[in-house]
């Protein structure tokens, strides 16, 4: 079953790979380029936050991290553009130790505040750093070819679905993880250190997004601190995994499709009506919250199996121990 | 007599000014079944917590297998050998009940498959085999306490401490998960259990250790224990003349 899902996955590949030869629109490929950053950006979220329970605010800073690694390796150093890029998801991974220590012993709304923190503080950082041109922001050597971005963003996107599927669909490490989401207190028992857990996770969230932020940056050939390394990529990649179904590896991608498509054409058709559009994008969250907490996708795999019983399940038994003293 | 596999040495754990364990010492020997019994509050569960790692002791020591490990982390200890259930279930609940056991599995058995297969054979010891792929949040209260003792079990542990598995349970269930005790001790298992409930604890235990207000107040047989004068007035409060 999994099995037939990964053949499905490499179909799904393969069908892409081939989207430029069909494709000679190249607004619509620069389109299809970025619903793949999305579903990369949104995927590597989940991570933290659907397999592990935390919110990271910062998963923005990650992508500024990788963004700005890969300008100034390019522009100041010289550096080719593959080894820039990579060095954005080292520098990322780095990053990611460096903030995850601190931050993952906050559990909740606390690590969210304290990694939105964080990502502002580095905004700031490059608004003032000279290496990253401050708010005048830094412009790459141009490269205009769509299609080469567009295989680029497949490869680097299609390689961490792999890698993620992998590692938490088939690996020990994905049900650990869950365990540390579902009781930190309790894994610990069956000989899981939380900790290391938890900053692989953060690194394996920051490492892909560190790499797309490096392929976004050569593409747009000019970034600021303000698109960077804004809330934009967090909120969104929040929006995509919730939207798609949390703790999947499918949910995200269904979710960033879905609203980048949503996104997409309401620009094209309907940009006169601009404010209609963070309108209908919250009231449909809103909705999916409320509606359909398991996302699309959890809607429509859970149909038909049964719902988990609302056991109090806590109280209970602290209830049946005090009876018996 | 055997080396001691858990020695307790003159351990207290105070949580700002008070004492919730003071000086309390006991050993136990390899395949014993020890009680650990006392009134609400008298500091069994923090003992609990102290030996399996969850906290570390204000002063005194653990020595497990003669090593000192006071103050290494729940992980560790797993890894030594502990295995512990919580009084409080901790189910993973969005997750099924076989893959609640898988987590404690890897442990031992790092490929999944092996992981998915030892946690069969828990599971079939324990009696939840048929409830293998229901969510662990669907399980009754007496369900959970078993998969408690599942995951532990999944540790492969050669020490097992049990906090109030069987409180709770109707009678029918009380006396399976006795057997089910019986039967770990049979695989030479040593266990220290927390049981309020006094038939059970009575029947089973070699020796008892009775805590009251964080001190160790009598040690022995559950007879002897039984007729001790303090313990006695522990539970019952002063004999009025």
């Amino acid at each position: 079953m999994k099995d037939r899902r990964l053949l499905a996955s490499f179909v799904v590949l393969l069908a892409l790979a081939c989207v430029p030869a069909v494709l000679r629109d190249t607004f619509l490929l620069r389109v299809a380029t970025e619903a793949i950053m999305w579903v990369g950006l949104a995927v590597a979220f989940d991570v933290l936050a659907g397999y592990t329970g935390y919110l990271n605010f910062g998963h923005g800073a990650f992508f500024g991290i990788g963004a700005y690694t890969t300008a100034i390796l390019m522009v100041r150093a010289g550096w080719p553009f593959v080894p820039a890029a990579a060095a954005g998801g080292v520098v990322a991974a780095v990053a990611a130790v460096i903030a995850g220590l601190p931050t993952l012993r906050l559990r909740g709304a606390y690590f969210a505040i304290a990694t939105w923190a964080l990502s502002r503080g580095i905004q700031q950082l490059a608004l003032m750093m000279p290496a990253t041109g401050g708010p005048d922001g830094m412009r790459l050597p141009p490269f205009l070819h769509p299609q080469f971005f567009y295989y680029a963003m497949l490869g680097v996107v299609g390689a961490t679905f792999l890698l993620l599927w992998f590692l938490l669909e088939r690996a020990p490490f994905g049900l650990k993880l869950k365990a540390i989401r579902e009781d930190e207190q309790g894994a610990k028992a069956l000989g899981l250190n939380p900790t290391l857990l938890k900053i692989q996770a953060f690194v394996l969230s920051a490492v892909p997004t560190g790499v797309i932020g490096g392929v976004f940056a050569y593409w747009v050939t000019f970034i600021d601190p303000a698109s960077t390394l804004g809330d934009l990529v967090s909120d969104q990649a929040l929006v995509m995994v919730v939207f798609g179904g949390m703790g999947t590896l499918i949910g995200p991608v269904v979710g960033a499709i879905l609203i980048f498509a949503f996104k997409t054409i309401f620009w094209a058709y309907l940009a006169e009506y601009e404010v209609l559009y963070v309108i209908i994008l919250g009231a449909a969250i809103a909705l999916s919250v409320v509606f359909l907490p398991n996302g699309v996708l959890g809607a429509r795999l859970r149909r038909g199996a049964p719902r988990p019983l609302p056991v109090p399940v806590t109280p209970a038994a602290a209830g049946a121990g005090k009876l018996e003293a | 007599m055997a080396e001691p596999i858990l020695s307790v040495e003159s351990v207290s754990k105070a949580f700002g000014g008070l004492m919730a364990v003071c000086d309390v010492s006991f050993q136990m020997r390899p395949g014993e079944i020890v009680g650990l019994i006392g009134p609400n509050g008298a500091g069994k569960t923090t003992l609990f917590n102290v030996i399996s790692g969850y906290y570390a002791p204000t002063r005194g020591r653990i020595l497990f297998h003669g090593k000192d490990v006071s103050g290494d982390p729940p992980y560790a200890l797993a890894a030594r050998g502990v295995g512990r259930t919580f009084q409080v279930v901790k189910p993973f609940a969005g997750l099924s009940v076989m893959e609640n056991v898988v987590i404690a599995a890897f442990l031992r058995h790092p490929r999944r498959a092996d992981a998915e297969a030892h946690a069969r054979e828990v599971l079939e010891l324990t009696g939840l085999a048929d409830r293998a792929d229901v969510p662990a949040a669907s399980l009754t209260l007496a369900g959970r306490k078993r998969l408690e003792i599942s995951k532990a079990l999944a540790l492969e542990p050669s020490f097992l401490l049990l906090d109030e598995v069987v409180a709770g349970l109707n009678p029918t269930e009380v006396d399976r998960t006795i057997e089910l005790i019986l039967a770990l001790r049979e695989r030479g298992m040593t266990i220290l259990i927390v049981e309020h409930i006094m038939r059970v604890i009575m029947k089973i235990s070699d020796r008892l250790v009775v805590l009251n207000f964080g001190e160790k107040i009598a040690e022995g047989a559950p007879a002897e224990v039984a007729s001790n004068r303090a313990v006695i007035e522990a539970y019952l409060g002063e004999a009025r003349a």
